[in-house]
């Protein structure tokens, strides 16, 4: 039974949608440390729609400029790499953002505001990192890491209120074990297998797959993984969960000899996530529910 | 009738009983509810850190941000609308500061906000006298000014009391 689950969840991947060619090409230049945002440009001049819109937010009442922005090289470095990035991305796969994770018993905007608080939140702690961690890729990731989730809340309905004692019970070690359980599979491989189908580059799908368990990452992504673990850990602590599952999820010990970060650091980050979140939030006008 | 909603780091005093008062998904951090039973006052702030040392400047635009800054600030708010804060008038509860799963504990600031805000209360002969804290899940809380009752809601759990 498990097993035609599995299959269907696999099945439901492929009937996604794949996002624009526009979307991949500043993802996988974002993720390439020698870009500049004169590659990103290059990419939105062609694709008349998402110059517009960027063109609508950079002008809109959340930047108050006294005079219009008409260009885009303008509006790229007033926006910066993270807004664009964060929006193309809410843009392509906004059918799975504004899912409302019936299965986790969420509400519509949650993962949305999960996954970009993720991604601020790991773009931060990698300058923690104590080997290079690009930035930009690990906010990427944060904004993708959850996306299985969109994919398997179908399959969940209901769950919430056996899984949640079962974890209590200590049936379940963390709630990707009861995912396991019922489907066969969590929503980090779920994850992964999109952003494969999507094509998207490694190191992209790897470090989504293994948000939960950077430890059994491969040796050349796992600082980047345990960058990404750590910006899920601070945005599940600021209390933006995706629903049922929110905080049942494990800290992975290990993560002390990747990322040098002490108490006080950890304070601050928290202070410079909320401020960053809010800033980012508010400019792209994607409210949630409410907060 | 106001929905009084506290961001982190917000606190709100009202003694409107249309108003009610409510706080979404702590996680780590602590809402300390003030309720002054003579005035029918309530108070709620929405701490997100122990010690305002590591950020005075935060402190200032937001004091409720921090527990050594937020406890005074929302007292003081608390007089101002004429509560008389000291001996059995004022009862205090706690929600929130709850944890990932997390053995080692070295990200615990739920814990930690915890400890510092009942830290605080003691020092002022105050104490909370229910609380609901820690534990792997968030908390929404509501509390009508009306009644002073408190609701606890999380995504995938029936509401419950505090
Ligand atoms: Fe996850
Ligand atoms: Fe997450």
């Amino acid at each position: 039974m498990t097993k035609s689950i599995k299959d269907d969840i696999l099945k439901a991947i492929r009937e996604v949608p794949l996002i624009s060619p526009s979307a991949s090409q500043l993802l996988e230049i974002s993720n390439d440390p020698d870009h500049g945002l004169v590659d990103l440009v290059n990419i939105v001049k062609h694709d008349a729609p998402l110059t517009a819109q960027l063109l609508r937010i950079v002008n809109s009442a959340a930047f108050s400029r006294r005079a219009e922005i008409t260009s885009i090289d303008r509006a790229l470095s007033l926006l910066g790499e993270d807004m664009v990035v964060g929006m193309v991305l809410a843009d392509a796969a906004s059918h799975l953002f504004d899912s409302s994770l019936e299965g986790y018993g969420g509400a519509k905007g949650d993962l949305w505001e999960h996954n970009l608080r993720s991604a601020v939140a790991a773009k931060k702690i990698a300058a923690y990192s104590k080997t290079r961690v690009n930035g930009d890729t690990s906010f990427t990731c944060g904004l993708l890491h959850d996306l299985g989730k969109a994919i398997i809340s179908d399959y969940l309905k209901n769950t919430p209120a056996e899984i949640i004692p079962a974890i209590a019970q200590g049936k379940f070690n963390n709630y990707s074990a009861a995912e396991q359980e019922i489907l066969g599979l969590d929503h980090a491989e779920v994850g992964l297998e999109l952003a494969r189908y999507w094509q998207l580059p490694e190191p992209l799908p790897s470090v989504i797959g293994y948000h939960h368990k950077p430890d059994q990452a491969p040796s050349e992504i796992k600082p980047l993984a345990y960058v990404v673990h750590l910006g899920d850990i601070i945005a599940m602590l600021s209390g933006g969960g995706t629903g049922s599952d929110n905080l049942f999820h494990g800290l992975v010990p290990e993560y002390v000899d990747y990322i040098d970060l002490n108490n006080d650091d950890l304070a601050l980050v928290v202070i410079e996530v909320n401020e960053e979140f809010n800033r980012i939030r508010n400019s792209l006008g994607r409210e949630g529910v409410e907060q | 009738m106001a929905n009084l909603v506290v961001g982190v780091g917000d606190f709100a005093v009202s003694n409107d009983p249309e108003d009610i008062i409510k706080t979404f998904a702590l996680g780590s951090c602590v809402a300390i509810i003030f309720l002054h039973k003579t005035s029918r006052t309530v108070g709620m702030v929405h701490v997100a850190l122990p010690e305002s040392r590591i950020k005075p400047e935060k402190a200032v635009t937001m004091p409720g941000y921090f527990a050594d800054t937020g406890i005074p600030a929302i007292l003081k708010a608390m007089n101002a609308k004429g509560c008389v804060t000291g001996g059995n008038n004022m009862i205090i509860k706690l929600a929130g500061g709850a944890s990932v799963m997390d053995t080692n504990n070295t990200f615990n600031i739920g814990k930690r906000n915890i400890l510092s805000i009942k830290k605080i209360l003691w020092s002022l002969g105050m104490g909370p006298t229910t609380e609901d804290l820690g534990g792997t899940f968030s908390r929404t809380v509501t509390v009508p000014v009306k009644t002073g009752k408190i609701t606890l809601s999380c995504p995938g759990k029936k509401d419950w009391p505090l």
